[in-house]
């Protein structure tokens, strides 16, 4: 479904990404683990056109549009890194920011229920200010919003990120279920054993350089991954 | 009593208009964080727009004239955005920068009408009765009723487009975060181009209705400085604010004029702009983030 090869980004002198290859096949979870500064953001980023790279990225076999809106038509979507929800609008207002570039409205209805039945909490709050959101709501939104522009592929980028572990399992459940809904995901985390745990395959990106991958539960048995990533032997 | 009322209207009168041209200081300044100072001399150009369409065009009837003056004064702010700050953006350049550019382009209309136009003052013709409206003590200029209504016209289409369109949507997501609107699939771009389309339009109209009710002339646009003063009063990047900070901007100024002295009237605006930074630099309903994340 996606296909990076030699993707290389570069801010100012800092060569974040140094010439990495991914695929991504429809259906399944993929995760990227590293720790932080490792290149997972970056690479997040260069999908959804927020910066420039080198390298040839491809989407259901075709060049990867340049823009970030093109991008998000072509049906891939990030949910970004510290959420990034409008904390000026209304619960529902994110949520049809979501589906900015939509114009099928019983659709868009459609995908407003699933995102309210996938998160109650979301419906109860539908009228509040997202600003006023605990960050485990914010993350709620973020996804939901996410989901409503009815992507094929979703870019999720730190979703535990400052959550406490049961909220903490609670989204890796919620990330299961979106895949159950036939989306595919591209899961980039710090908490590697929560990721690998509910990942199909898995690279490990260490100083911009792809170190390891392969099935999920193979890297979760890896000692060294174990070692370095999940702080047990 | 009847003083104390006609300074009223006076002041709703004139801050309406502060309202229409603060408006385009803020739309600008909630997206793009800079107070887009060029915005003084598209409202000089939208009162020579409608001057021209008033005298040249075979003489266009008063609401046609302010539709053309909106419409190119719409465009003169649309060619300003992507002649003077649109290669800033690209570069991700400080806001000093846009700042800096704003002004010039600033220098750049004024004197660009004294070239080609002359330094002249000009007046429109007349086009309404001068004879004021007496409510039973209280006597109310014509122009002064037309000049309030047109701007809360205008005002109210421009919050329902806010509020309630999706194009509105946009705007409001982008001025918290365009980097997530961006994600979301907005052409960032092409909001920017909106709010300066619009920002314009309303400039123009405001160039139109003041340069009919004083007289239009390159130095104009120096009557931004005090609808800039009223952004700020009520909050740079709030319209709510812009609007209620120059409605009592209008009423303060024409107080401080009518029962003082008139010489005092800048004075006034501008000790109150020193006061309002010292005391609550964010303005009556300036932006308060409330991001948790």
């Amino acid at each position: 479904m996606l296909k990076v090869r030699n993707l290389n980004v570069s801010y100012g002198g800092i060569h974040a990404i140094r010439g990495i290859d991914i695929d991504v096949e429809r259906g399944e979870i993929v995760t990227i683990i590293g720790s932080n500064g490792a290149g997972k953001s970056s690479l997040l980023n260069a999908v959804s056109g927020m910066v420039r790279y080198q390298g040839e990225m491809e989407y259901e076999g075709q060049q990867l549009p340049s823009q970030p809106h093109n991008i998000v038509k072509a049906g891939i979507c990030q949910v970004p890194e510290g959420r990034l929800i409008f904390a000026n609008l209304t619960v529902l207002e994110n949520l049809k920011m979501g589906a900015y570039l939509r114009n099928d409205a019983k659709e868009i209805e459609r995908d407003l229920e699933r995102v309210y039945s996938l998160f109650p909490r979301l419906a109860e709050r539908k009228k509040q200010i997202a600003g006023t959101l605990s960050g485990g709501e914010q993350q709620m939104l973020a996804m939901g919003r996410g989901l409503m522009s009815s992507p094929e592929l979703i870019l999720l980028d730190e979703p535990s990120l400052g959550l406490a572990p049961m909220l903490i399992t609670t989204i890796f459940e919620i990330i299961s279920e979106i895949k159950a809904m036939g989306k595919t995901i591209l899961l980039v985390e710090q908490n590697a054993f929560k990721a690998l745990a509910v990942a199909d395959r898995a690279y490990v990106l260490e100083q911009g350089i792809i170190t390891a991958s392969g099935p999920a539960s193979e890297l979760l048995r890896d000692s060294r991954i174990r070692e370095a990533y999940l702080g047990r032997k | 009593m009847s003083i104390f009322i006609q300074q009223i209207i006076n002041g709703l009168s004139i801050g309406s208009i502060y309202a229409l041209m603060a408006v385009g200081y803020s739309l600008v300044y909630s997206i793009l964080n800079f107070s887009n100072f060029a915005h003084g001399g598209v409202i000089m150009l939208g009162a020579y727009f409608g001057l021209y369409a008033v005298t040249l065009v075979g003489g266009l009837p008063f609401l046609g004239a302010l539709a053309v003056a909106a419409l190119l004064a719409g465009l003169v702010a649309v060619a300003l955005e992507k002649i003077a700050y649109r290669p800033l953006r690209k570069r991700n350049a400080p806001s000093l920068y846009f700042i800096i550019s704003a002004m010039g382009a600033s220098i750049f209309l004024e004197n660009l009408v004294i070239v080609t136009i002359g330094p002249t003052f000009r007046t429109y013709p007349q086009m309404f009765s001068a004879a004021p409206i007496a409510l039973g003590n209280v006597t109310i200029s014509r122009i002064d009723v037309l000049m309030f209504a047109i701007a809360a016209i205008s005002l109210a289409v421009l919050m329902f487009i806010i509020e309630k369109t999706k194009v509105g949507l946009a705007i409001r997501a982008c001025s918290f975060n365009t980097k997530a609107s961006n994600l979301m699939g907005v052409n960032v771009n092409r909001v920017i181009f909106i709010i300066f389309l619009l920002g314009g339009m309303l400039a123009g109209v405001a160039g139109m209705l003041f340069g009919m009710r004083y007289t239009v002339y390159p130095q104009i646009g120096v009557i931004t400085n005090k609808s800039f003063i009223a952004a700020v009063f009520g909050g740079l990047g709030s319209l709510p604010g812009a609007v209620v900070g120059s409605l009592l901007l209008g009423i303060i100024e024409t107080f401080g004029a009518g029962y003082i002295a008139s010489t005092y009237r800048d004075l006034i605006a501008f000790s109150l702009l020193i006061i309002i930074l010292v005391i609550r630099p964010s303005g009556l309903m300036g932006r308060v983030t409330e991001d948790k994340a």
